[in-house]
């Protein structure tokens, strides 16, 4: 288990939602390794289990059943179902998140969005100059604009620059072309690309795009919540 | 770098106008908090303002002798009563007492007064005694009379300003056909000295024919001497009642008791009121904010941090109400003042309205202490997002 | 919402003059306005001063048209004058104005009635203080003022207290006792006009 070279295991993953009386299996016994610096992407249908399979992987979410190690340390497991602060705890060490819908805060500016998570906690090898790190993304002249001034593709950026401040060993994104054209979403490709190439950082996509898929290392389809 | 303080500030930033009505409402309570409780303050002081301003705290008056000026006037200088000036000579005898003053008032119908014609009235003082009683009294003009004999008069402010008076002007007394010259005019004092005209008593008793009769004789008892022992002993003299001016101060207040409850009542109401509008307020903001404090969590936000930042804005909306309130308070003060003197059944003059520093702190510190307890459940509920339930909303 | 607010605010800049320099107002505004102006229905009051209505340059001319400069510490530049409007129905049919003059014993109270055009209708003193006010407030002594308008004034000088020419001039003083305050008396109704004059007719 304490393989350097692997981020995360998952064993047997399960997930069941209950809605009244319904159960509904959205993961079923799922297993699987990420090495570090793997760019993986999950592809299927909508419904297959995808998201619910990274928010657990990203320690969003608890599975109903199964085992998972992050980094070395056991988050679920028989015996072992941690709490919200321990959580976040893991959360703050190692993940990254992005998301379709970006989330950045309207009344902040791009900059100031970027360093929110500084507010919450800032790692040791945390980015100390924002403004390259806006530059590595293309959007250093944005920094100082609110996100209603800014495109869709540009907001993605801001996204990923804020999941990026505390240096992430593993950035998580769901959808993150989502809402943006296929222009655009070549570009936030790249930037991924490049991320998961030049930083050695590990990332773990789930997507509807097979453009964006393609550019992963390592495809998973998921169906009806197995791999 | 952001801080979590400069987060919460915009977030209220986002919603500007429910935040300025919260923070209005807020500022309503507060002012009517601080008012309220300058009022209690004030109130008191004033009063006992009022009664140091007589001079004296003891007033003995014949018996069934209307004192007050006011009731004089309501009367038109009829059934006034006397009392023998032996009276001061023994009242002076007790050793309790300091010093006494003797009065005399006088009124008199003016035909020339109005349509229908009105009253003069004249207080006779004892120019050894009287000034030094009323050692705050300062001079627009002149001074005073010296000689208890003498043709002369010092108006208050008001009677002079009625009468157009100034010193070296003459005023006549109506039906007793005698001028008396104008020596001195007062400054204001915001007392019913203001409508007053002085006359040395020696004159008045001349004039109005009542040669060793006096309406009243005020009474200062020495420091160290009981008020009360003196008032029993005074009880004792025949035909004259004893007011001692703690009394009347004890009657007031237990008069104005009612109205305080009341009045402390509404800024109770008025504080649950602007609470109620603190918890809607935040709680919305939270719901609205569903997901984007589980996207916080997510970036690394512990629950505490959530709850910090939620109660920052609590904090931030009641510390700005409380600021404009307790600014609205003082400026309002004349307002309030005269709101207040129409809900209460007897008025002192001066401002009854007192705001300071220490209490500008108690009720800001009541409000935003007040704020950050109405802020807890909505904080607690934001607290207790987690992350993914905000996300799953998201697929939903 | 927007009718609180004024109140407020009129509260608060209403509630200095409680120390400002008196004004002369009708004591029983309700009955004074129905005796002076019989048939009368309602009236408006309204506060005008020198002071906001002009400032220094108005109480200059003022001066100037009285031949006589304001004096005395009640005579001043922000005394409230209150002037009242009289209505018949809605229609305006004239006005009441007092003013407050230094006499020998006492403030007098000097109110004019005058018609739309400012032509004195009756003179009614609210107060004055003398061993002969009687003679001054008797009708056949105020009958006199009736008709005149401030043209009438123009050759009268208070300062001297004499007319040359015109309606004034006849004006004699019935209370031979009272001579000052019978000059006190033409003054201010010569002041009375000319204030109306400036508040209202501006006929200048």
């Amino acid at each position: 288990m304490n393989d350097t070279g692997i981020a995360i295991i998952a064993e047997h993953i399960s997930k069941i939602y209950r809605r009244g009386s319904d159960k509904i299996t959205a993961l079923d016994g799922v297993s699987l390794r990420i090495r570090r610096g793997d760019f993986v992407a999950f592809v299927g249908p909508s419904g297959s289990g995808k998201t619910t399979l990274l928010n657990i992987l990203g320690c969003l979410d608890n599975p109903t059943d199964g085992a998972l190690s992050v980094g070395g340390t056991d988050v679920f497991g028989e015996g072992t179902r941690l709490g919200e602060k321990e959580l976040t705890k893991i959360r703050r060490q190692h993940f990254g998140y992005i998301f379709q819908n970006f989330y950045l805060l309207p009344t902040l500016t791009v900059r100031e969005n970027v360093t929110v998570p500084f507010s919450f906690y800032r790692k040791d090898n945390a980015v100390t100059d924002i403004p390259a790190l806006l530059a590595s993304l293309g959007i250093e002249r944005r920094m100082n604009h609110l996100p209603g001034q800014l495109s869709g593709g540009e907001m993605q950026r801001v996204a990923i620059a804020r999941a990026l401040v505390n240096r992430p060993e593993i950035l998580l994104a769901d959808e993150p072309t989502g809402n943006l054209d296929s222009k655009r979403s070549r570009d936030i490709g790249e930037v991924l690309g490049s991320l998961n190439r030049d930083q050695g950082i590990t990332i773990i996509m789930v997507t509807h795009n097979p453009e964006l898929a393609a550019l992963a290392g390592r495809q998973i389809d998921l169906r009806d919540g197995r791999i | 770098m952001i801080r979590i303080w400069q987060i919460a500030y915009k977030n209220l930033l986002r919603k500007k106008v429910r935040s300025i009505l919260t923070i209005t409402g807020i500022a309503m309570s507060a002012w009517v908090l601080v008012s309220l409780l300058g009022f209690n303050k004030g109130y008191e002081n004033a009063l006992n303002r009022d009664i140091d301003s007589m001079g004296y705290q003891v007033l003995v008056a014949a018996k069934g002798c209307p004192y007050e000026a006011a009731t004089l006037m309501l009367k038109g200088g009829t059934g006034l009563r006397y009392m023998d000036e032996s009276i001061a000579r023994d009242i002076q005898r007790y050793s309790e007492v300091k010093v006494i003053t003797p009065m005399v008032m006088q009124a008199v119908f003016d035909p020339n007064k109005g349509e229908s014609g009105g009253i003069s009235a004249y207080l006779g003082v004892d120019p050894k005694t009287f000034p030094g009683m009323k050692g705050y009294f300062q001079f627009q003009q002149g001074k005073w009379f010296t000689d208890p004999n003498a043709a002369e008069a010092v108006m208050g402010y008001e009677a002079a300003e009625l009468e157009q008076r100034e010193v070296g002007d003459k005023i006549l007394i109506p039906e007793k056909n005698v001028e008396l010259a104008v020596v001195g005019v007062l400054k204001r004092t915001g007392t019913q000295d203001d409508g007053t005209i002085f006359v040395p008593f020696r004159t008045v008793q001349r004039v109005f024919g009542v040669a060793g009769k006096l309406t009243a004789i005020g009474v200062q008892v020495d420091k160290n001497a009981r008020i009360a022992d003196v008032e029993q002993k005074m009880y004792d003299l025949p035909d004259v009642q004893v007011v001692s001016l703690a009394q009347v101060k004890q009657t007031i207040i237990s008069l104005v008791a009612t109205a305080r409850v009341m009045v402390f009542s509404i800024a109770v109401i008025a504080v649950l009121i602007a609470m109620v509008g603190v918890v809607n307020t935040i709680l919305m903001s939270v719901f609205e904010r569903f997901q984007e404090i589980g996207i916080l969590k997510s970036m690394g936000a512990l629950p505490g941090d959530v709850f910090r930042l939620i109660w920052i804005e609590t904090f931030i909306l009641c510390l700005l109400g409380g600021i404009a309130g307790n600014a609205l308070a003082l400026g309002l003060v004349r307002v309030t003042d005269i709101l207040i003197r129409r809900l209460l059944p007897y008025s002192p003059t001066g401002s009854l309205v007192m705001i300071d520093l220490p209490l500008a702190s108690i009720a800001m510190a009541a409000i935003i202490g007040v704020g950050l307890l109405s802020g807890l459940y909505p904080a607690w509920k934001a607290a207790r997002i987690r992350p993914i339930e905000s996300i799953r909303s998201q697929e939903a | 919402m927007k009718k609180i607010i004024i109140f407020v605010i009129m509260l608060i800049f209403s509630a200095p003059r409680l120390y400002a320099a008196v004004g002369c107002d009708l004591n029983d505004p309700d009955r004074d306005v129905k005796r002076l102006f019989p048939g009368s229905t309602g009236f408006k009051t309204i506060y005008v001063s020198i002071d906001r209505k002009g400032g220094q340059p108005m109480l200059q001319r003022i001066e100037k048209r009285l031949g006589d400069s304001f004096h005395g510490l009640y005579e001043t530049i922000d005394v409230p004058y209150t002037l009242y409007e009289i209505y018949r129905g809605k229609e305006k049919i004239g006005y009441i104005h007092g003013v407050n003059q230094k006499g020998q014993y006492g403030g007098i109270q000097v109110f004019l009635s005058l018609d739309l055009k400012g032509v004195i209708r009756s003179l009614y003193f609210q107060k004055l203080t003398n061993r002969e006010a009687a003679l001054l407030r008797s009708p056949a002594f105020g009958i006199q003022f009736t008709g005149l308008t401030l043209g009438s004034f123009n050759g009268y000088d208070v300062k001297t207290g004499t007319a040359t020419q015109g309606p004034v001039a006849a004006i004699r003083n019935p209370a031979a006792g009272a001579e000052q305050d019978f000059r006190a008396t033409l003054r201010a109704v010569k002041k009375n006009l000319i204030l109306m004059d400036e508040f209202v007719f501006g006929s200048r």
